[in-house]
């Protein structure tokens, strides 16, 4: 065996501790980043699917214009268009039913009065939506009459799998069979019912029709993209077919998305602080060895020997920490996803599966975390090939040279701070987060500049106390002495708990704001919602008559309501809703990017509208300018009379304008959306059938509650960010060990030095107290520098945030204190448990530890 | 023919106010199968001469010629390998790698020249049982006593057949009785082995078992003496010129 190699073998074998240590931080790094890895596809396909699934919608619909029927054939000239994935042909009816139809009880009122039937087909269908069932099976091509229902749906009539439902049809009433039962709805809307395509004709009496194809396409996130497949279809189809895109604004969706991102960028911060750590292990051993590095070069070791030695270390620990990383990421990963899947399911119904593990992911792991142990190691084994012989010979010298460093680092460290801070200022999510990175790089590089004069006071304050008892020189020497292993540990806490704190901000700091806003957009009392929320142009709205009745309620006290109309402006695609500018703040609201309240009024003024962030983006606009949107009756000069933000429009490109000049210039009565306000204390109940009975003849609309309509959208924006959490706690706690492992190496490191001080005379006690107090005062510095950094690393992750989706920074309070407890504490007890071993060593061996 | 020759050799360190003279135009000339002593009062560049001897510093000015040639235009890696092959080092402290067993430990320059383990140790080996290390083969440095850890330096000092064994202070560390046998030691290599032996002590005692004591005394050679062989008195001859040189 080369000596190199055995030389390595045995400091890692002499040394278990140090290298477990070493060997676990490395094994935190690759367990992040795998775990993360196998975490995040599995989560977000499965909210993916299940988004599109829930609300029925694949990412293209194409129906003919008047809505008639037309040949199943036509699948067949989708399919081949180049970026459509798949696509599939349905048959899709409403049924209205005749009143008590299920409950056969006309005391009752019925909680079923229209169905939507689909006909699907199964050859291809599921390659466009999931069906994840809750109970049963699902339809097979050789069923007839079976019929695959909502759980909801089997609530309200009562049926279980294996009943048998009827319904009406064109060839008389059927009696279809319940086989499988999916998970409940959740948006408002008709409930679905699903049934064989060849059955569905035959009971419509439309052999071989469909009136609907969906399919799924490629790319389908990027706008310009998405357009060249839907203009290569509407070539193929011809004019008298329609194209309906679902935006991609799917607010779920948009969060995965983002979450995605941040995760990313917290995935490279644990990269960075796991290389920061071997960085630092490696950095001891060889300052611990100089005398052992310099006898092997006295007694004819060359350089490269001395280097090859350190990394062959860091390359078997780099081996096994990734082999071990990639094993227990595995089971962090099916852990996670086995706890995310009671939240998940109890707010979305999504069954998440066991993780799927590219082998890709398993070599890449393996690749980051080898190379990253051996690039760690590198420049400490450079370092240590630069230790002379005469090293060996003469009393440590550490620390000579680091007053020269730390001014240079400081110089480093302030430059990259700036950068950091100068970027906050973009409003590029990217430059943003390089931002992020340059700051937290400032702050380790700045440290040790920090550190010393701290170091010195404390070292002075520890003496002090410490005096009496005789130890005082000894004492106050550590932290001051070795200004350069204090500002390391120091740098870890910082990372480890900056990273914990910037992204509890900023989950906290989105959430909180999606909250305020679903309660400030969806405020009101009452909703009157049609079937596909944000996605206006696919709803059939209401004439007037409908509010006047709502108005007519007695317990009403106002009614809003939103209309729309597609425009233009330039090449954009502009969403107009119009709105009533008295009523809309009472019921509805908006919350204002630049402008107030009172500037509802404007918008009665001739041509105004306000604009959302998205269309003060892409289109590039400000209050006060004046844009031309394209109306039926040509390009109309609009003013910018504030810039505001909804929940629902959040990412679509959006204008209000009041109703009026929605009649003027797009000729639209239509009420697409209602909100109702009750009076003070109005009797819930009758206020509750007045409104039912106003609404019944509109069919398109579910009422539902406010209340009940925020909550369902809280509960699945809760079900993103419960995601989250689980995510935030597989990082956080990797960095919080990796953290106690650097406070565990500074006090292992110190084995020889407390021999010496038991040799002195310190007892037991002593070398106990004075340990802990400099792993709490070490602590207690990291925590405040990781806190600060936090804080402000969330600022600008909120702030990146805030390009693309509302969210308004929200001070961390809890999270800081949080960090504060769980930093001191495992300052404590880094410095409790190695230290009552330290104190328990016999002399002799502490002393011929080295 | 002088294994080692010196020519105003000089040491000078820091620059300045701060400089401090240790080896001030040092000529000496040290023949093959010598057992010399360096003496002198503490801090009088005995040290220093080692490692300016040994490769391991570079002097201020002057040549240390090893086997007539100048060491002073070799690179490291030219160094490294004649400190490997020529010259063995004892040093009085950590002198042993932690990790490694005796019998690794006196290994070290053959396997570090690349020999087979199994045959540098079995060379180590005979090496040690000389030394009478024979049932302390597997042990550990921490398990060894100061005077058996010395023991296995030396025996890696001649296990790669250097022509050449610097010790600085090797029984410095180490009781009375457990000095004379470590000068024993190297008395024996040098007169059985043919081996040129340098060796800087304080103790006259020990420095009685050289063939020649050279005296220092602030960086320069103040004094030479050559022992006769086997001489009782040769300890208390040598105690007192260390008293004169230190009045
Ligand atoms: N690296 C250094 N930098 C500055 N001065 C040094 C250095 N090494 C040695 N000296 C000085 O050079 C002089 C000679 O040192 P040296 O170690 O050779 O003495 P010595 O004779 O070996 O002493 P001792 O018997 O105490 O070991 C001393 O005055 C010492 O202070
Ligand atoms: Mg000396």
């Amino acid at each position: 065996m080369n000596i190199q190699f055995r030389l390595a073998l045995r400091y890692l074998s002499g040394r278990k501790m140090r290298t477990a240590l070493t060997t676990l931080a490395i094994v935190f790094g690759v367990l992040v980043i795998f775990g993360m890895n196998i975490v995040l596809p599995t989560m977000i396909t499965a909210i993916k699917t299940n988004i599109y699934a829930a609300s029925g919608q694949a990412s293209l619909t194409i129906s003919h214009i008047t809505g008639n029927l037309f040949d199943q054939s036509l699948v067949e000239n989708v399919l081949p268009i180049n970026g459509v994935l798949a696509a599939t042909g349905k048959m899709v009816r409403t049924i209205n039913l005749p009143k008590n139809y299920f409950d056969q009880d006309s005391e009752k009122p019925d909680r079923v009065s229209v169905l939507n039937l689909q006909g699907l087909d199964l050859d291809n269908v599921q390659s466009v939506h999931s069906f994840p069932l809750q109970d049963g099976r699902f339809l097979l091509p050789e069923d007839r009459d079976a019929v695959v229902i909502t759980q909801s749906l089997a609530d309200k009539i009562s049926v279980k799998i294996g009943d048998s439902m009827r319904i009406p049809t064109v060839v008389g009433e059927k009696q279809l069979t319940v086989v499988g039962l999916l998970f409940p709805r959740t948006l408002p809307g008709d409930e679905d019912i699903f049934v064989n395509l060849p059955y569905a004709q035959e009971i419509m009496n439309c052999s071989g029709k469909i009136n609907l194809i969906e399919a799924n396409i490629d790319n389908f996130e990027d706008q310009g993209k998405r357009d060249e497949v839907v203009n290569a279809i509407q070539e193929r189809l011809g004019l008298d077919f329609q194209i309906g895109t679902l935006n991609s604004n799917e607010e779920l969706l948009g969060v995965m998305d983002m979450g995605q991102m941040i995760l990313n960028i917290f995935g490279v911060l644990a990269l960075f602080m796991g290389a920061f750590i071997i960085f630092n292990t490696f950095r001891t051993i060889v300052l611990e060895r100089r005398y052992d590095i310099g006898l092997l070069r006295a007694v004819g070791a060359s350089r490269s020997m001395i280097t090859g030695m350190i990394l062959i270390e860091g390359l078997i620990q780099g081996i096994i920490g990734s082999l071990a990383g990639i094993v227990s990421g595995y089971f962090l990963g099916y852990g996670i996803l086995r706890l995310a899947q009671e939240p998940m399911s109890a707010f979305v119904n999504i069954k998440l599966g066991t993780p799927v593990v590219p082998p890709a992911l398993v070599g890449i792991c393996l690749l980051l975390g080898v190379s990253i142990s051996v690039l760690s190691g590198l420049i400490p084994a450079i370092k240590a090939a630069r230790i002379t012989p005469l090293d060996a010979l003469r009393p440590s010298v550490a620390d000579v040279n680091y007053r020269k460093q730390t001014g240079i680092f400081f110089l480093i460290g302030s430059i990259f701070i700036g950068v950091g801070i100068l970027l906050l200022f973009s409003d590029q999510m990217s430059w943003i987060a390089a931002g992020a990175f340059a700051f937290l790089l400032g702050l380790v590089c700045i440290t040790p500049a920090v550190v010393r004069p701290f170091a010195l006071l404390f070292g002075k304050i520890i003496a002090r106390i410490y005096h009496r008892q005789g130890i005082g020189e000894l004492a106050q020497g550590n932290m001051a002495r070795h200004p350069g292993r204090t500002a390391i540990t120091v740098s870890a806490t910082l990372l480890g708990l900056a990273v914990a704190v910037a992204a509890g901000t900023l989950v906290s700091s989105v959430s909180i704001s999606v909250a305020n806003l679903i309660k400030i957009s969806m405020g009101s009392d009452y909703l009157l919602v049609p079937p596909s929320v944000s996605l206006w142009g696919t709803n059939i709205g209401a004439s007037a008559d409908l509010e006047q009745k709502l108005r007519a309620v007695e317990q009403v006290d106002v009614v809003s309501s939103l209309r729309f109309a597609e425009s233009k402006v330039n090449e954009n695609s502009v969403s107009v809703l119009g709105i009533n500018p008295h009523d809309y703040p009472w019921a509805g609201g908006l919350t204002f990017v630049d402008g107030s309240e009172s500037d509802y009024d404007q918008l009665n003024d001739g041509r105004s509208m306000f604009i959302n962030s998205i269309f003060a983006m892409t289109v590039g606009a400000k209050k006060g300018d004046v844009i031309e949107l394209a109306t039926t009756d040509g390009r109309k000069p609009y003013r910018v009379a504030a810039v505001v933000n909804d929940l629902l429009n959040a990412k679509v490109t959006t204008v209000f304008i009041s109703q009026k000049n929605m009649e003027k210039d797009f000729q639209v009565t239509e009420d697409i959306f209602i909100q109702v306000n009750l009076k003070e204390n109005a009797d819930i109940n009758a206020a509750d059938a007045a409104i039912k009975t106003a609404a019944s003849g509109y069919d398109q609309f579910t009422v539902i509650s406010g209340k009940e309509y925020s909550q369902s959208l809280m509960n699945q924006l809760q079900t993103a960010f419960s995601g989250f959490y689980f995510l935030l706690i597989l990082l956080a706690v990797p960095s919080l060990l990796a953290m106690l492992n650097t406070l565990s190496i500074a006090v292992i490191e110190r084995t020889r030095e407390i021999g010496m001080l038991r040799a002195v005379g310190a007892t037991r006690k002593q070398i106990r107290l004075m340990m802990t107090v400099e792993g709490l005062l070490l602590a207690a510095f990291g925590t405040i520098l990781g806190i600060l950094g936090g804080l402000y690393l969330g600022f600008l992750f909120v702030k990146g945030i805030g390009t693309f989706m509302p969210s308004e920074y929200i001070f961390p309070l809890s999270g800081v204190l949080a960090a504060l407890i769980i930093g001191l504490s495992f300052g404590i007890l880094a410095a409790v448990i190695p230290s009552r071993q330290a104190a328990r060593l016999d002399v002799i061996r502490a002393l011929r530890y080295e | 023919m002088s294994v080692i020759q010196t020519e105003n050799l000089t040491k000078i360190y820091g620059k300045n106010e701060t400089a401090v003279t240790a080896l001030d135009r040092v000529n000496i000339q040290i023949e093959e199968g010598e057992f010399v002593a360096v003496m002198g009062p503490s801090g009088c560049g005995k040290s220093t001469l080692m490692h300016l001897l040994g490769g391991l510093d570079k002097p201020t000015s002057g040549i240390v010629r090893i086997n007539q040639i100048s060491i002073a235009e070799m690179g490291d890696d030219e160094l490294t390998k004649l400190r490997r092959r020529k010259i063995g080092f004892v040093f009085q402290f950590f002198n042993l790698i932690p990790v490694l067993d005796a019998a690794e430990n006196a290994a070290l320059p053959m396997t570090l020249d690349g020999m087979k383990p199994d045959l540098a140790r079995k060379k180590a080996c005979e090496w040690l049982e000389r030394f009478g290390m024979a049932n302390r083969m597997k042990n550990r440095p921490d398990q060894l006593s100061g005077g058996q850890q010395q023991r296995v330096a030396i025996a890696r000092a001649l296990v790669a057949d250097p022509t050449i064994i610097l010790a600085d202070e090797p029984t410095g560390n180490l009781d009375t009785h457990s000095g004379d046998e470590i000068a024993g030691l190297l008395r024996n290599v040098s007169n059985d082995y043919n081996r040129t032996v340098i060796m800087v002590t304080h103790d006259p005692r020990i420095a009685a078992y050289a063939n020649r004591i050279i005296f220092l005394k602030d960086g320069s050679v103040i004094d030479e003496t050559i022992l006769e062989k086997k001489n009782d008195n040769n300890a208390g001859l040598v105690a007192d010129k260390m008293k004169k040189i230190s009045d």
